[in-house]
């Protein structure tokens, strides 16, 4: 699994390192029962701090991606792919109520909302 | 592993006044401007001076002001690197491994030797015609080949260049690695090598312990806000600790950046690093 952390965005690395996580899972390059670097051994080739790891670790846990086995090390747990397709889906709907609420908040309407959509959606 | 607890020392009229611990598993780093303390304390650690008062535990067993001296097996139990010693300069790497070898029970001569192989540390050379960096890595190989549990660096990137510097970092992780219950106790100036290494940190400002977070929260919480004087004052200020006047406005230290992107969009905002942090905390005046 190949994890790029871009040091310098916005989103803090151990939200990166859980999207990652979870893109690899979803894509099926990490496997289910698969177990996941040592908390120390990601730190070391992501030189970064090891509790940042860990955070993400705890993270994916708590969403229910992983199982962490204390002494043992981090493993993917098998997932139902509709439940990850319920979360994602629940996911984009607050960011775009996000989006919607900035628009109302901006007074544009909802048509050239849409209209900004597609634009947007077809680059 | 260790924990130090009011400690007290002084000399003429600076004074120090630490406490801080250094957890079991993990990666301290102890930062601050030059004569700030940070080699004093360490020195303090290793009872190579005597700290005037305070308390200072190493796994369990008092070391401080009343404390007694540091056992044999409790000196095994570290591995040192400080900044302005060194070896005999009419020594060579060779002599330093028989002579680690005598002191240290555990002392692992094959991985001494495979070691200087791996940093391009020449064995057989006297170590007075090493550079700088030769040096520096010689000491970190010395510090890390009797299986310690602990390791005190005073400094060990200083004078390095950036390649030999990632590489000493990566024989620091690398310890890290092969066993959960190690810790390390590291000051540096280079905030990069910090930023990389280190768990958590201590800023140490005129003998005293002025800032302690973890590098996660520092670098996903933590920000620089750039506004002009007009911006500033519209603003909510209570996530602002520190702020520097420039010639546009004022440059803030913030420990929420996501509080003033999602509320203020049209403001400046960087990631701070820990060379922004020190200068803030030096330099800045205090908000709140």
């Amino acid at each position: 699994m190949n994890i790029i952390i871009n040091s310098s965005s916005m989103v803090p690395i151990y939200e990166q390192i859980v999207e990652s996580v979870k893109k690899s899972i979803a894509s099926g390059e990490l496997k289910p029962e698969e177990a996941l670097p040592s908390v120390r051994g990601l730190a070391r080739e992501l030189k970064i701090s090891a509790l940042t790891v860990k955070k993400a670790y705890d993270q994916l846990e708590e969403e229910g991606f992983t199982v962490t086995v204390h002494g043992k090390g981090t493993f993917v747990l098998s997932i139902n792919n509709e439940l990850v397709r319920e979360e994602q889906m629940k996911e984009l709907e607050s960011d775009m109520q996000v989006i919607v609420d900035k628009a109302r908040r901006y007074d544009i309407s909802m048509d050239e909302l849409k209209d900004l959509f597609r634009l947007v959606a077809e680059d | 592993m260790l924990k130090i607890n009011g400690l007290k020392k002084s000399y003429g009229d600076f004074h120090l006044d630490v406490s801080m611990e250094v957890p079991a598993g993990m990666v301290v780093g102890l930062v601050g401007s030059n004569g700030a303390g940070k080699s004093t304390t360490i020195k303090s650690v290793l009872q190579l001076i005597r700290p005037d008062a305070g308390s200072i535990l190493f796994c369990g067993n008092e070391c401080g002001a009343g404390g007694s001296l540091l056992t044999k097996s409790e000196k095994e139990m570290m591995g040192v690197v400080l900044s302005d010693s060194g070896f005999s300069a009419y020594l060579t790497p060779s002599d330093v491994k028989s002579i680690c070898a005598a002191m240290y029970s555990k002392f692992d001569k094959n991985k001494f030797t495979a070691l200087c192989r791996d940093l391009e540390i020449p064995e057989r050379k006297q170590i007075r015609t090493f550079s700088t960096g030769m040096k520096a890595k010689l000491k970190v190989a010395a510090a890390l080949c009797h299986d310690a549990r602990f390791l005190i660096m005073d400094e060990p990137t200083s004078g390095l260049d950036v390649i030999v510097r990632d590489h000493v970092l990566d024989l620091l992780r690398a310890y890290m690695e092969e066993k959960e219950d190690r810790s390390i106790l590291i000051s540096s100036h280079i905030s990069s090598d910090l930023e990389s290494i280190c768990d958590t940190l201590y800023m140490i400002k005129k003998g005293r312990i002025v800032f302690h977070e973890d590098t996660d929260i520092l670098l996903s919480r933590y920000g620089i806000l750039k506004c002009s004087e007009d911006q500033y004052n519209e603003i909510d200020r209570q996530y602002i600790c520190r702020r520097i006047k420039e010639s546009f406005g004022y440059t803030c230290l913030t420990t929420e950046k996501h509080f003033y992107m999602e509320n203020y969009p049209k403001l400046v905002i960087e990631n701070s690093g820990i060379d922004d942090l020190i200068l803030l905390m030096e330099k800045g005046e205090n908000v709140s």
